[in-house]
């Protein structure tokens, strides 16, 4: 379980301009739960992401995972979390099992219940083809399979998904889900950032809606729809965000004129 | 504790093994010294041996021979072969025709039977080394048939050459072992030894760093449940051991450049014994850590590959220059200057590199200084390490 209270984190921007990237960010994501984090561009997730992964000290509020503090406990908190973050990037002269094989033994894992974690997880992200290339050329979808495998494996109970089907084809999109669902299935505890609005609302059973460094509305898929009287989830995500709902009116296109 | 670091290190060795440009720095570059240094060996070896083997195998090209028939009959008794040249000598010799030309000037048989004495020239092109040592061996010549006219002249009235030299000067040479024109090259070796302490690792550190940062994986690995010092160790420790590799390359380039370079008297082949071969790598060891170290930090605070690839490429050469600087003008080593990184280093592998003596109190000083500098260097790339801005560089 993944607990948050009243974040805040400010920066030093360009010119000494004082950026507060997090106001006050407070959620709860339970075991057993997809909890979907969305908000605009420029709201507070990622730095809230990075502050649960231990990449960041918040200046006020406090995390925890599994109860244990990501400031005070960062390891045994790291220890306990799997993250697939938006910069995914791998070593291009390594090969996939190698990728996997790195984050095992950084989580103290070795020897042959190392290699069996390895074989599970290519099996089950469908990695066997590329698990002994290497990663120079690996597509987005390739990319993300390695990513994903060396998060998962030490079998984390937490996850952080920012954007998990970014760049993926239909197939592999659909295919991410399930793997996402049964997570959740497996009682871990899913937190998942994505601004495809449709993705969200077939996955999530919980939604925190975050816009300029605040949570502007938590609740079920449904709840927030009641709440905003509106069905469609991106409406009720621009409703909440404070955006506007104007859709910029496409230029009219003259009929042509036939010639004679 | 160490696990962590360990696993880091290995998986950047892995890594860098495979990637041709660290593969280049590491194990190509040490090799440019001993190979410039075993040719310049064997070039200045070949020259030398000209002036000093049998003169037989010379031959003196003469512009106007007919005019001084006897100095040209002495040349020759001497073992050389005479070769005529027409024309205009300055530019036969101009035009790559001859290397040098004894030039015998229209007005010498007129001045010989005037003044008694005349004026020879010897013509040549001095951009060419080979044409210096050309010319040394004719005007050589020319002297012993100078030498011989004095003598002749000085025994129809009673004298010898010796009388008119009362002072007799002998050079006595304190050096360890007997002096060697050759010896001139061993300064040469620690400049690149330095270059390659500097170099060697660099290519990892950068990819390590700024690299792993571009490439958006400095975020995941970040997010593992390592501190950050353990990451910035195994690192650092990746980078020492290339580095080390690279020496090591390096050294047995040096001494496999040493036997095959040279011959004779010019040879090297007797340097760089297997002591101090190990005495060079202990007086690294220390420096490695020295530059590695400031080669995370410049990684570390620069935003980009390409910018940390432009510091750390002019990085070397501050350290190579009072070595550089010793070819010409040597010091003598002291031990306040032992303390200062580079430069103690510098001196004790100049003294290791020529067979001096070398004071195990000056090796002391130098190890310990510069690995107290290396920890102080390794505290702040930790503190380095530990800010949130390592994620964008700053």
């Amino acid at each position: 379980m993944i607990e948050v209270e009243a974040l805040a984190k400010r920066f030093k921007g360009p010119g000494g301009r004082v950026v507060e990237a997090v106001r006050e960010v407070g959620f709860t994501a339970r075991d057993g739960r997809i909890t979907g984090l969305i908000g605009p561009n420029g709201a507070g997730k990622t730095t809230t992401l990075r502050i649960l992964c231990g990449l960041m000290k918040p200046d006020a509020g406090r995390a925890t995972i599994d109860g244990l503090d990501v400031v005070a406990e960062t390891r045994a908190a790291q220890a306990r979390l799997g993250v697939l973050p938006d910069n995914r990037g791998l070593y291009p002269r390594l090969t996939a099992r190698e990728h996997v094989r790195y984050f095992g033994r950084l989580h103290g894992l070795k020897g042959a219940e190392l290699e069996r974690r390895i074989g599970v997880l290519a099996e089950r992200l469908g990695m066997d083809d590329v698990l002994d290339r290497r990663a120079k050329g690996f597509s987005k979808g390739q990319t993300l399979k390695v990513a994903l495998a060396r998060a998962l494996v030490h079998e984390p109970p937490n996850l952080l998904l920012d954007e998990p089907t970014n760049g993926l084809d239909i197939a592999s999109s659909r295919a991410m889900r399930e793997l996402i669902r049964g997570f959740r299935d497996q009682g871990r505890c899913v937190v998942f950032c994505s601004h495809i609005m449709s993705e969200v609302a077939a996955l999530c059973d919980h939604l925190v809606v975050i816009a300029d460094g605040r949570v502007v509305a938590e609740g079920a898929v449904d709840e927030l729809r009641a709440r905003t009287g509106l069905q469609d989830l991106e409406e009720v995500f621009l409703s909440l965000t404070g955006q506007s709902l104007d859709a910029p009116t496409p230029p009219a296109v003259a009929p042509a004129t036939a010639a004679s | 504790m160490l696990a962590p670091i360990r696993v880091i290190c290995l998986k950047e060795l892995l890594d860098n093994l495979r990637d041709r440009r660290s593969l280049t720095v590491a194990f190509v570059y040490p090799l440019l010294g001993p190979i410039l240094l075993g040719l310049l060996v064997t070039a200045v070896s070949a020259m030398m041996s000209i002036d000093r083997t049998q003169q037989s195998d010379i031959t003196v090209k003469v512009a106007g021979g007919e005019r001084a028939p006897e100095l040209i009959a002495f040349i020759a008794d001497q073992g050389a072969r005479i070769e005529a040249v027409g024309g205009d000598p300055q530019a036969v010799v101009r035009d790559g025709e001859a290397k040098v030309v004894l030039h015998i000037p229209p007005d010498y048989g007129e001045r010989m039977a005037g003044e008694g004495r005349a004026r020879v020239e010897v013509i040549l092109n001095a951009a060419q080394l080979t044409a210096v040592v050309a010319s040394g061996t004719v005007t050589r010549l020319v002297r012993d048939f100078n030498n011989r006219h004095a003598r002749d002249t000085l025994r129809s009235v009673g004298l010898t050459l010796d009388d008119l030299s009362p002072l007799e000067v002998e050079t006595v040479n304190v050096s360890m072992r007997e002096a060697r024109i050759n010896d001139f090259f061993l300064f040469m070796v620690p400049p690149f030894i330095i270059f390659t302490v500097f170099i060697g690792g660099v290519y990892l550190a950068i990819d390590t760093t700024s690299g792993e940062r571009e490439r958006g994986s400095l975020e995941p690995l970040l997010a593992n449940p390592v501190s950050r010092w353990q990451v910035m160790l195994g690192k650092f420790a990746a980078a020492l051991i290339f580095t080390l590799m690279a020496l090591f390359v390096q050294l047995a380039a040096f001494k496999i450049s040493f036997s095959l370079a040279g011959a004779g008297p010019y040879s090297l082949a007797g340097r760089l014994e297997p002591m101090a071969l190990l005495g060079l790598v202990a007086v690294c060891l220390p420096l490695i850590m020295f530059a590695t170290a400031i080669q995370i930090i410049i990684a570390t605070i620069t935003r980009s590959f390409k910018e940390a690839q432009t510091w750390l490429g002019l990085m070397p050469l501050v350290p190579a220059m009072p070595g550089l600087a010793m070819v010409f003008v040597p010091v003598n080593p002291e031990l306040w200057m032992m303390a200062i990184p580079t430069y103690g280093q510098t001196l004790l592998m100049g003294q290791l590199v020529r067979g001096d003596p070398v004071s195990t109190l000056n090796v002391l000083v130098a190890g310990g200084a510069t690995m107290a500098v290396s920890a102080l260097l390794l505290w702040l790339c930790a503190r380095l390490y530990a800010r949130e801005t390592l994620l964008w560089g700053a």
